[in-house]
């Protein structure tokens, strides 16, 4: 019995051992596999980042463009009713 | 093989394809119809002036389109066609009035509701700014309409009844104490007294009116027409003012009223015409009020029900158009007086003449702008002045922007006089240009 034991033992242990030995291999492979994926996620999120300050800067130019593109038209009219009211004053006696 | 063919079969087959064959000609006609009513040739004339008052009719005249062509402006467009600067503009919202764009269509307001007041002798509308001359009885009533210049908010033109007290052709203007403080103030002397010509603002007829200081009179500064611009007178066109004093004998009664909102009837149908009061809001209100009870009383009378909505709508936008609310009885003719285009006239009537540049002639330099449009609008606003002061739009030869030049002058002495007028009608400052060849 105390055999047995013995024996189950020593196969679980080297069992053990086997596996911890391919575990260590695997995880070299998966770290070099993690690194690469890290370095690609930073890539990815410079990417993004990016991007989202291209779309920045081009709503902001756009906000930009519409804001001057107002201030435009409002100097336009501010202008046009300036000339209408001088025009007016200019018409009495 | 032959086919056996069922002749009931065929007879509905053959009336099935006349059918379509009716509905697609009947079709066609209605195109042909759509199309033609829409590219119908313009008119070339339109009444402006004149018109029957049929009995029980309130509303007068046809409401006309235009197309704008290069260089118009919104007051050639008015004089041309007897109307008002105001009118037009709140007619056109949106329109620019000294540079609009050439190729747009834009509304001749030549319908009008007749004011509430006695259909004798002349009525004038201040918030329309429209002068009516009743000629005939009710058997066949003539209305003779023109638009008018009216008082400032500071000295407005008087309401209530008075008459003609005596009129005279080519007067002289007495200027008033009042008017003159005002010149000085701008550093410009005027005389005690204008004699007849150019620079007289009464132009070349005067009536005058028994309320003492206010007459109709011509002017000259045709621009101002439709505008709040006098001490307190009514102002026409000089072209105007000419039939009005040749039509009306003196002691003519004459009713200034001031009514901005306008119901009336035609063929059965109700209008209402509403316009920007001339005062503040809050006396308009109470021309509103009035207005509103009237309608009020015509849905009760008539038993039909109003668009109050509508009503509020054509209240709110104030074209000054007619616009009809409800059909009063049912089967009453459509109004027949639909809008028609007018065709552009080769020469716009009274717009003012800009004379070729000459080398030996005096100029003077009005504005250097980069915008094109803002020289335009400052050239055609010098052009309208009254008398008129000629000015063009030059490209500058850089191309990096345009000048306004106002000439040809005679002299140095025209030239400084029109830098003077800048000075103190515009408050432009002139800069005088000798000429590039001396005589």
């Amino acid at each position: 019995m105390r055999t047995n034991l013995l024996a189950i033992s020593m196969m679980l242990v080297l069992g053990s051992a086997l596996a911890g030995c391919a575990t260590s291999g695997d995880l070299e492979k998966v770290q070099a596999q993690q690194k690469l994926i890290d370095a690609k996620a930073d890539q990815a999120l410079q990417d993004a980042q990016a991007a989202k300050a291209d779309a920045n800067a081009a709503k902001a130019r756009a906000d930009e463009a519409e804001k001057q593109a107002a201030e435009r038209e409002r100097i336009a009219d501010e202008k046009a009713a300036k000339a209408d009211a001088a025009f007016q004053k200019s018409m009495r006696k | 093989m032959r086919r056996i063919v069922d002749p009931s079969l065929l007879s509905s087959w053959l009336r099935l394809a006349a059918l379509c064959l009716s509905i697609l000609v009947l079709n066609g006609c209605a195109a042909t119809r759509s199309v033609w009513l829409f590219q119908g040739h313009p008119e070339k004339e339109i009444e402006r002036n004149q018109f029957p008052v049929e009995k029980g009719d309130d509303v007068i005249g046809r409401l006309a389109t235009v197309r704008l062509e290069k260089g118009d402006t919104l007051p050639d467009i008015a004089r041309h066609f007897s109307l008002g600067i105001n009118a037009v503009s709140a007619a056109n919202p949106g329109v620019d009035v000294w540079v609009p764009e050439a190729g747009d269509r834009i509304v001749l307001p030549l319908s009008f509701i007749l004011p509430d007041a006695p259909r004798k002798g002349i009525v004038i509308n201040l918030a329309t700014m429209r002068l009516f001359e009743f000629k005939g009885d009710g058997k066949s009533l003539v209305v003779s309409t023109y638009p008018v210049g009216v008082g400032t908010k500071e000295r407005p033109s008087p309401m209530g009844q008075m008459r003609v007290a005596r009129k005279t052709a080519l007067p002289t203007w007495h200027v008033p104490a009042s008017i003159a403080a005002d010149h000085r103030k701008k550093g410009d002397i005027l005389p005690a007294e204008v004699p007849p010509g150019p620079e007289n603002p009464l132009g070349e007829y005067a009536l005058y009116l028994s309320k003492s200081g206010y007459l109709i009179h011509g002017t000259n500064k045709p621009a101002s027409i439709g505008l709040k611009a006098t001490n307190g007178c009514m102002r026409l066109y000089p072209e105007n003012v000419k039939l009005l004093y040749n039509d009306t004998p003196v002691n003519t009664p004459v009713v200034i009223v001031n009514q901005p909102y306008l119901v009336g009837q035609r063929n059965g149908v109700l209008y209402l015409e509403a316009h920007t009061p001339l005062e503040d809001p809050g006396a308009g209100a109470v021309e509103l009020e009035k207005a509103y009870a009237k309608l009020r009383v015509i849905e009760k009378k008539s038993g039909r029900t109003l668009d109050w909505k509508k009503v509020r709508e054509v209240q709110v936008e104030a074209r000054g158009i007619p616009v009809p609310i409800v059909e009063m009885s049912q089967g009453t003719e459509k109004d027949a007086a639909e809008t028609i285009e007018v065709e552009h006239p080769d020469k716009l009537y009274g717009r003012p003449e800009i004379p070729e540049l000459k080398m030996d002639a005096w100029y003077v330099l009005a504005a250097d702008v980069r915008d094109e449009i803002d020289a335009r609008r400052m050239a055609a606003i010098i052009n309208h002045q009254g008398p008129p002061i000629p000015a063009r739009v030059v490209s500058k030869s850089k191309n990096d922007g345009y000048r306004v030049i106002a000439g040809p002058f005679r002299d140095v002495g025209e030239a400084r006089d029109a830098v003077k007028r800048l000075k103190i009608d515009l408050e432009i400052e002139g800069i005088v240009i000798d000429p590039v060849k001396k005589i």
